[in-house]
C-alpha cells in the first residue's frame, strides 16, 4: 500500500512538471532560436536600429529571439564570439583587423556607419579647420590606444605634417580641459557627444564646427556587425535572417515617420538623454547611416576597409597585410 | 626574505600564465582572445623596458602616496580616537569619503588638480588609507589600561604619552599593517593612472585595453607584481631589523 501510494506521488509530480513545462511563456522561446547581440557600446542614438529591430518584432519575425547586449569599454564583442557568449557583435573596423592578425575568425556582414562619427570638435569663433594644414600649431586631443590617435596620425601623415607641428594631448571621457579651452579641438562621436557639447557651448553663446578626418581623405571605417565564421559555415540560414532583421530594423529607424517610436524604444535603456537631444542625435546618425539615398544601409565600403587596414599597417598596429578584404560578407543578408 | 617573496611571486603568475594557456588550448581559442607563448615572448621583449620606466614611475607614487596616508591615517586615528564630538565627527567624514567610488570622485580631483601627478598621489594615498585608519583607529581606542593607569593616577598622561604608548604597544600589528598597504597603495595609484593620468603602467594598461592586446597587460602584471613583491620584500627585512634593534636596546 505504501509502495503505490509512492509511485502514485512521482507520477503526480511528473504530471505537474510536464504540465508546469507546458505552460512556461518559453513555448513560444524554444520555438526561437536564441541569439546574443553583443553591441560596442552603451545603448544611445548610435544603437537606434539595434534597439529597434529588438522592440519592434524585426528578429521575432525571423523567428530569433535575440537578446541585444549594451557594450562598453570592458566590453569585446569579438572576443564573445569566439567564447561562445554572443553569436553577433558590434567592432570597430580597427577592432576587426587587430583580431583578424591575431589569428581569430571573424566576419564581417555589414556595416552600420557609411561615415564614421569620429570627429573633432571645436569653437568655431576661435578659429577655423578647413584642411589639415590649419591644425598646425594647435592643440588636440586624442585617446591614447584609440582609434582616434590612428586617425590623427594618419590625417597628418597624409597631409604631409609632422607630428611635432601640433600638440597632441591624452584625453579621456571627462570634458574640462575641452570646456577650460586648454585643449581646444576634442574627439568626439559626432551624433552623440557633439550633440550634447554643442548643446552646452551653445547654451554660453559659443558655436562649435566639426573636423571631419573623411572629408580630408581618411576613410577610417567605423561601426559594423560581425559574426564568427564558425557561425557562418555551420548556421549560414541564422546568419542570412539575422542581417536581413536587423538592417531592416536600422532601416525602419532611420525614417524620419518613426522618429517617436525609435526615441521611445531608445529611453526605456537611455534614461539621461533628453528627447530633444536624442532627436538632434537621431538625425545626425541618419546622416551617417544612411549618407548616400542610393546606397543601402549595411553596404560594406570595401574600399574604405582596404584603406583601414592600410592605416594600421603603416602605423604597426599589425604586424603585417591580413587582406582584410577576405573577411568580409556583403550579400550575407542584403 | 627577499628571494621568497619573489620566487613565490614567480609561481603565482606562471600558475596564473599556465592555467591561461591551458585553456587557450582546451577551447582552440586565437591569440585575440589569449595570446600564446610566442606571443607573449615577443611583446615581453618588446615592451619590457617601456614597461619597467612606467612601473618604477608609478611606483614612486605609490610610495610617496603610502606615507602620505600613512600621516593621514595616524592623524585622523589619533585625533578621531577619543570618543568627542570631534572625533566621531573625523572618524564619519573619513568613513563617508572612502565609501565614495574614486570614479564619481574622480571628476571633481580633474577639476581641482588637473589630471597629472598631484591626482595620482590623491587617489592612490584615498584607497591605501583606510584600512590604515581602521587599524590606527582600533589600536589608538583601545586603551592599554595596566600602563595607563599608572599615568592617569599620577596626573601624568597627556594624549602624546597615550598615543606613544598604544602604539609601542601595538607595534607588530602597526607594522604589519603599514607593509600590507603598499599593495594598496600601488593598486591604487594604478587605479588612479587607468582613469585619471597620462602616464605610468595604470595608464599603458588602458592603451593595451584600448588596442585589445592582453598579452602587454600580462606583461604589465608581470612588471607590477616583481616591483610589488620587492617593495614588500624590502618592507618586511626593514620591519624584523626594526623589531631585533629595539629588543636589543
Amino acid at each position: 500500500m505504501k509502495k503505490i501510494r509512492i509511485t502514485i506521488r512521482i507520477a503526480v509530480w511528473v504530471v505537474l512538471l510536464f504540465l508546469c513545462n507546458l505552460w512556461i511563456p518559453g513555448g513560444k522561446v524554444f520555438a526561437e532560436e536564441q541569439i546574443v547581440y553583443r553591441l560596442k557600446w552603451l545603448i544611445n542614438a548610435s544603437t537606434a536600429g539595434d534597439v529597434f529591430a529588438s522592440s519592434q518584432g524585426f528578429f521575432s519575425r525571423e523567428k530569433l529571439n535575440v537578446e541585444v547586449k549594451a557594450g562598453g569599454p570592458e566590453r569585446d564583442a569579438i572576443r564573445e564570439l569566439e567564447l561562445g557568449y554572443a553569436q553577433f557583435g558590434v567592432a570597430s573596423a580597427d577592432q576587426v583587423i587587430r583580431a583578424l592578425s591575431k589569428g581569430a575568425r571573424v566576419k564581417v556582414l555589414a556595416q552600420l556607419f557609411q561615415v564614421n562619427p569620429l570627429q573633432w570638435i571645436y569653437r568655431a569663433d576661435a578659429f577655423t579647420l578647413t584642411r589639415p594644414m590649419d591644425l598646425a600649431g594647435k592643440t588636440i586631443g586624442i585617446t591614447y590606444g584609440g582609434n582616434d590617435e590612428t586617425i590623427m596620425r594618419a590625417l597628418l601623415a597624409s597631409a604631409g605634417m609632422d607630428e611635432t607641428q601640433v600638440v597632441l594631448a591624452g584625453v579621456r571621457y571627462d570634458y574640462t580641459p575641452f570646456f577650460q579651452n586648454k585643449v581646444p579641438i576634442w574627439p568626439v562621436y559626432r551624433n552623440t557627444q557633439g550633440i550634447l557639447l554643442s548643446d552646452k557651448l551653445k547654451a554660453g553663446e559659443e558655436r562649435v564646427s566639426f573636423f571631419n578626418p573623411a572629408e580630408h581623405g581618411v576613410r577610417f571605417v567605423a561601426n559594423s556587425v560581425v559574426t564568427s565564421k564558425k557561425m557562418m559555415d555551420q548556421a549560414p540560414e541564422t546568419v542570412r535572417r539575422f542581417t536581413k532583421a536587423l538592417l531592416a530594423g536600422w532601416e525602419a529607424a532611420m525614417m524620419p515617420a518613426n522618429e517617436t517610436n525609435v526615441i521611445r524604444a531608445l529611453t526605456v535603456h537611455d534614461r539621461d538623454t533628453s528627447k530633444p537631444v536624442m532627436r538632434s542625435q537621431l538625425a545626425a546618425t541618419r546622416l551617417m547611416i544612411q549618407s548616400n539615398p542610393d546606397i543601402p544601409i549595411g553596404t560594406i565600403d570595401t574600399e574604405a576597409w582596404r584603406q583601414t587596414e592600410q592605416i594600421m599597417a603603416r602605423q604597426g598596429l599589425i604586424p603585417g597585410p591580413i587582406n582584410v578584404v577576405d573577411h568580409l560578407n556583403p550579400d550575407s543578408g542584403l | 626574505m627577499l628571494h621568497r617573496r619573489i620566487y613565490q611571486f614567480f609561481i603565482v603568475y606562471f600558475l596564473g600564465i599556465g592555467l591561461l594557456f591551458g585553456i587557450k588550448l582546451v577551447l582552440g581559442l586565437s591569440d585575440y582572445v589569449i595570446p600564446g607563448p610566442s606571443n607573449l615572448w615577443n611583446t615581453a621583449t618588446a615592451e619590457w623596458y617601456r614597461y619597467l620606466g612606467d612601473v618604477l614611475n608609478t611606483f614612486t607614487v605609490a610610495v610617496v602616496g603610502q606615507v602620505l596616508s600613512i600621516i593621514i591615517a595616524l592623524t585622523v586615528g589619533v585625533v578621531g580616537r577619543k570618543a568627542t564630538w570631534f572625533g566621531s565627527f573625523i572618524k564619519v567624514a573619513a568613513y563617508n569619503v572612502q565609501a565614495y567610488p574614486i570614479v564619481a570622485i574622480a571628476p571633481i580631483l580633474f577639476i581641482l588638480l588637473g589630471d597629472g601627478y598631484l591626482t595620482r598621489l590623491f587617489i592612490a594615498a584615498m584607497i591605501c588609507y583606510f584600512p590604515l585608519l581602521l587599524s590606527v583607529i582600533g589600536i589608538m581606542g583601545e586603551p592599554v589600561a595596566d600602563i595607563e593607569h599608572f599615568y592617569r593616577i599620577t596626573g601624568r598622561l597627556r594624549w602624546q604619552l597615550e598615543v606613544k604608548i598604544r602604539a609601542f604597544e601595538n607595534l607588530y600589528k602597526l607594522t604589519t599593517v603599514i607593509s600590507g598597504s603598499a599593495t594598496l597603495a600601488m593598486a591604487g595609484t594604478i587605479v588612479a593612472e587607468f582613469i585619471a593620468a597620462n602616464a605610468g603602467i595604470g595608464y599603458s594598461i588602458r592603451i593595451a585595453l584600448y588596442q585589445s592586446d592582453l598579452s602587454k597587460i600580462l606583461v604589465a602584471l608581470f612588471m607590477i607584481g616583481i616591483t610589488l613583491s620587492f617593495y614588500q620584500g624590502v618592507l618586511e627585512m626593514l620591519g624584523t631589523s626594526l623589531k631585533k634593534s629595539w629588543a636589543g636596546k
